[in-house]
């Protein structure tokens, strides 16, 4: 039970961060999105021991365990655009699908050739 | 107001219950982001609700995506001398990722004939959402349609990911890192979690690499692949 709280209120500080964070890409213009800005934020804090880990270990574990569920109603919304599923659905699927299955390759292969030479290397 | 409140409820429980039918059947095809939207989208054609409807009070969800994600900087953080070690495979390889992830997709929505607007869309969809819509519109792309691309590229990394990892036989959880952060954004990052949390931190840097090279290099890509066709 004291468990629950603890996340809950930890989870909170992650919801006013993420909306410090929109406030700060919205007044200063920057061309990137608040959560790498609150990624950026957090890390900092971390850094210079403003907020301990444990003070957001749960909250934090509790996010990313059930990140899944906060996608659903995205996928849900692909309802919204019937239109252009049935029109062009198939051919921009097999356009993501190629293209997507080309960069796990090249990324994967060469990461694991990158990662294998420098342990070579150190040996 | 209640029936609102009625679909954040059923979504909830939906997942939870496609959750555990994961965990006794781990099969690719039953990941929770893919069963608990089909049933909730029948369930929604049953009962005849819009997706405003639905999404008045599941919404809610969505905008937990941010606090997610922030929290992905304890991970960071933790594992911070794995990635400095790595520094130079994974920008590397995150990079030659990204800009393969904007060159293929261009290339083959020119050669499947589809409208430039549509080929515009779908070019930063290996970024993630809220940076593949802002760079889709700057370049002339239909944000709704990069939102969807983004969402299915999402769809394919977590569930062909695993798959690759086994036939390319990527070993080190940094490569397998590299390879679900750059294809997936933060749909890949929740798989990338299953392995191990080195895995998973890598993922997410490899997550804002992939935005800022995307962001700086699709406009200038598809003005070039666009000339050539």
């Amino acid at each position: 039970m004291k468990n629950l709280f603890k996340t809950a209120a930890q989870v909170v500080f992650f919801i006013i961060l993420a909306e410090v964070s929109d406030v700060i890409v919205a007044k200063l213009y920057l061309p990137v999105s608040g959560s790498v800005v609150g990624i950026m934020l957090l890390f900092g804090l971390l850094q210079i021991k403003a907020i301990r880990m444990e003070w957001i270990e749960l909250g934090s574990k509790w996010l990313l365990a059930e990140m899944l569920l906060f996608f659903i109603p995205a996928a849900v919304g692909i309802t919204k655009y019937k239109s252009l599923i049935l029109h062009s659905g198939m051919v921009i699927f097999i356009t993501i699908f190629c293209s997507t299955i080309l960069v796990m390759v090249l990324a994967g292969i060469l990461g694991e050739r990158m990662v294998r030479g420098r342990r070579e290397e150190a040996q | 107001m209640i029936q609102s409140l009625g679909w954040l409820v059923f979504t909830v429980g939906i997942y939870w219950a496609s959750k555990q039918l994961y965990r006794f059947f781990p099969k690719v095809y039953l990941t929770p982001l893919l069963v608990a939207p089909v049933v909730v989208i029948l369930s929604m054609s049953i009962s005849g609700a819009t997706f405003d409807q639905y999404d008045e009070g599941a919404g809610w969800l969505t905008k937990l995506v941010e606090p997610a994600t922030i929290a992905l900087a304890i991970t960071l953080y933790r594992h911070m001398d794995i990635l400095k070690k790595n520094a130079w495979a994974i920008a590397v390889s995150v990079t030659a990722g990204a800009v393969l992830a904007i060159v293929t997709s261009a290339a083959l929505a020119i050669g499947f004939g589809l409208d430039p607007s549509v080929m515009e869309s779908l070019a930063p969809r290996s970024a993630t959402t809220p940076i593949a819509i802002s760079i889709s519109g700057s370049m002339g792309g239909v944000p709704t349609i990069t939102a969807v691309a983004t969402l299915i590229t999402g769809l394919i990394g977590l569930m062909a990911g695993p798959l690759i990892v086994k036939w390319c036989s990527i070993k080190s959880p940094v490569a397998r890192g590299i390879l679900f952060g750059t294809s997936a954004h933060s749909a890949g990052i929740s798989k990338a979690l299953e392995y191990d949390m080195v895995t998973g931190s890598v993922a997410s840097i490899a997550m804002m690499v992939t935005a800022f090279v995307t962001l700086l290099a699709a406009p200038w890509l598809v003005g070039v692949l666009s000339s050539l066709a």
